[in-house]
């Protein structure tokens, strides 16, 4: 008997100095690690608007992040839209009640800062003191529209479909025009050598270009990848002089609007990533033209 | 108390060559016949395992007295996760760039048997300088054998060498495939036993 209470207490201690440990380290490392993240997120997106050493972002670039929301009250849904709107000079979130056919319904002022809206819990709590006590909501998910010198500049969305193996996240990049401006793998569990190569130049970049309407048709072929466009793709990573300027041009134009060429071996995680993009894309293209119809007939003065 | 005859640099060389963690005792076969496909991931989990060996084998050995025989491998588990957890954290938090690359891997170290394994068998029982040493052995061990493995299905199965394009083909893509991690892994423990009776053969003649 005192055999089982010796084991007991033996483990009991174990555990609380592990946890302990882990939730020390967690506690002092927890801030430096969010920034860590946020710096790579928003490295990715100046990378991915075409930004970078020969051409530095516009000092008035500002990232605008747009939530959306399902709300449920009296067991109705509707959709409410977290906007950033001019406000005597400065920028303050508006959430924006449509039902689900995008009619109207009421607006009111989220007490928040652009800075701690970033964070979902943060958001959570803002939005707890305004809803009514009936009302529940939930947070579905997240858009960036890029403005620089009062026009919009870019849309990137951050998507996470299901892969080969388990969920890749990604952004995707679409000019004003919904045409894709290119893609960035954030995190994935792909195999090395196979799946993995999503994240390369000859793959990810023949996102770059592709224009809305082709977007919707958009599908992987699995043929080899020619020469000439294998060479354009990773045209960042040869040395200069490798493609001439007209070279470059002329191989645009040749595989402009384009199906994807598969990964060898991993058609799947072509496919996965192909409709993830195209899925992605279209929703929000969808979405982001039913609320400006929306916030135009509401007169909403949006940052964006 | 210690029972180990070994200096210390006798330790050190053992995990790496005569006691190899994957070629000789055939433990953590499961990193070795799956992650090997590359030698940047080698390179990467090895750098992961030996950090986890080397706090998990000192902390077992300074607590070693006090570890209650019936729950060993509960204490051994936690010493891991603890570890791991405290690693994962603070790569992410002040060094992005090697988290990027292996935060992936470091969090799978805690399913490995050779780090059980070497507390078990070595870290409980011997002093601290002695565990630290065998930690660094031990570790250093994986990370070879995985790197040996790594450079040979990376330059047959891609034909690159830590990214670079090497031979310019895919001489034969099955060697990334999963299956041929049994294969790589069962011909490289063959050659490192020819290797030893080769060895053994020319000290006694």
């Amino acid at each position: 008997m005192k055999e089982i209470i010796k084991i007991t207490f033996a483990l009991t201690i174990s555990c609380v100095v592990a946890a302990s440990a882990m939730g020390l380290t967690y506690t002092l490392t927890a801030k430096a690690k969010k920034h860590n993240h946020h710096m790579n997120v928003q490295n990715a997106m100046l990378d991915l608007l075409g930004y970078g050493e020969d051409n530095p972002a516009p000092s008035d670039l500002q990232f605008l992040r747009i939530y959306r929301y399902i709300i449920r009250e009296d067991g109705r849904q509707f959709m409410g839209y977290m906007v950033p709107v001019e406000k005597d000079g400065d920028i303050a979130y508006e959430m924006v009640m449509m039902d689900l056919e995008y009619n109207f319904l009421k607006k009111f002022e989220v007490p928040i800062s652009l800075e701690e809206a970033l964070e979902v819990h943060d958001r959570a709590k803002a939005l707890e003191k305004v809803f009514e006590p009936n009302q529940s909501f939930s947070y579905a998910d997240a858009a960036v529209v890029a403005v620089a010198g009062g026009d919009r500049v870019g849309y990137i969305l951050p998507g996470q479909f299901p892969g080969f193996r388990t969920f890749i996240h990604a952004l995707v990049a679409m000019d004003p025009n919904f045409e894709l401006l290119g893609l960035e793998i954030m995190e994935h569990e792909e195999d090395a050598g196979l799946g993995a190569e999503i994240e390369e130049d000859y793959f990810k970049n023949q996102f770059e270009g592709v224009t809305y309407d082709k977007l919707k048709t958009l599908e992987v072929v699995k043929k080899p990848l020619p020469g000439d466009y294998k060479k354009y793709l990773e045209r960042e990573q040869l040395k200069e002089g490798a493609l001439t300027k007209e070279e470059i041009t002329e191989i645009q134009k040749k595989y402009k609007n384009q199906d994807i060429y598969a990964i060898t071996a991993s058609t799947i995680s072509s496919v996965a990533v192909t409709n993830g993009v195209k899925n992605t894309a279209k929703k929000f293209a969808y979405r982001i033209d039913k609320l400006d119809t929306v916030l135009d007939k509401q007169n909403i003065q949006t940052a964006f | 108390m210690s029972t180990t005859t070994k200096s210390n640099t006798q330790l050190f060389v053992d995990g790496i060559l005569k006691e190899n963690p994957i070629f000789k005792l055939a433990l953590s076969m499961c990193p070795a016949v799956g992650i090997s496909t590359s030698v940047m991931n080698g390179i990467l989990l090895g750098t992961a395992v030996l950090f986890v060996q080397v706090f998990s084998s000192c902390t077992i050995s300074i607590v070693r007295n006090y570890i209650h025989p019936k729950i060993r491998i509960p204490t051994y588990t936690l010493t891991i996760a603890t570890w791991v957890t405290v690693i994962d954290l603070v790569l992410a938090a002040y060094v992005p760039v090697a988290y990027n690359a292996m935060g992936m891997f470091v969090r799978l170290i805690v399913a490995f048997a050779i780090i059980t394994m070497r507390l078990e068998m070595f870290a409980c029982k011997e002093p601290l300088v002695k565990s630290f040493v065998d930690g660094v052995g031990m570790g250093l061990g994986f990370m070879v054998g995985m790197v040996a493995l790594g450079v040979v299905r990376e330059l047959l199965g891609s034909g690159e060498l830590l990214g670079y394009d090497v031979l310019g083909f895919q001489p034969l893509l099955f060697f990334i495939l999963p299956s041929a991690g049994f294969f790589v892994v069962g011909l490289m423990m063959a050659f490192f036993n020819w290797i030893e009776v080769v060895h053994n053969r020319k000290k006694e003649g």
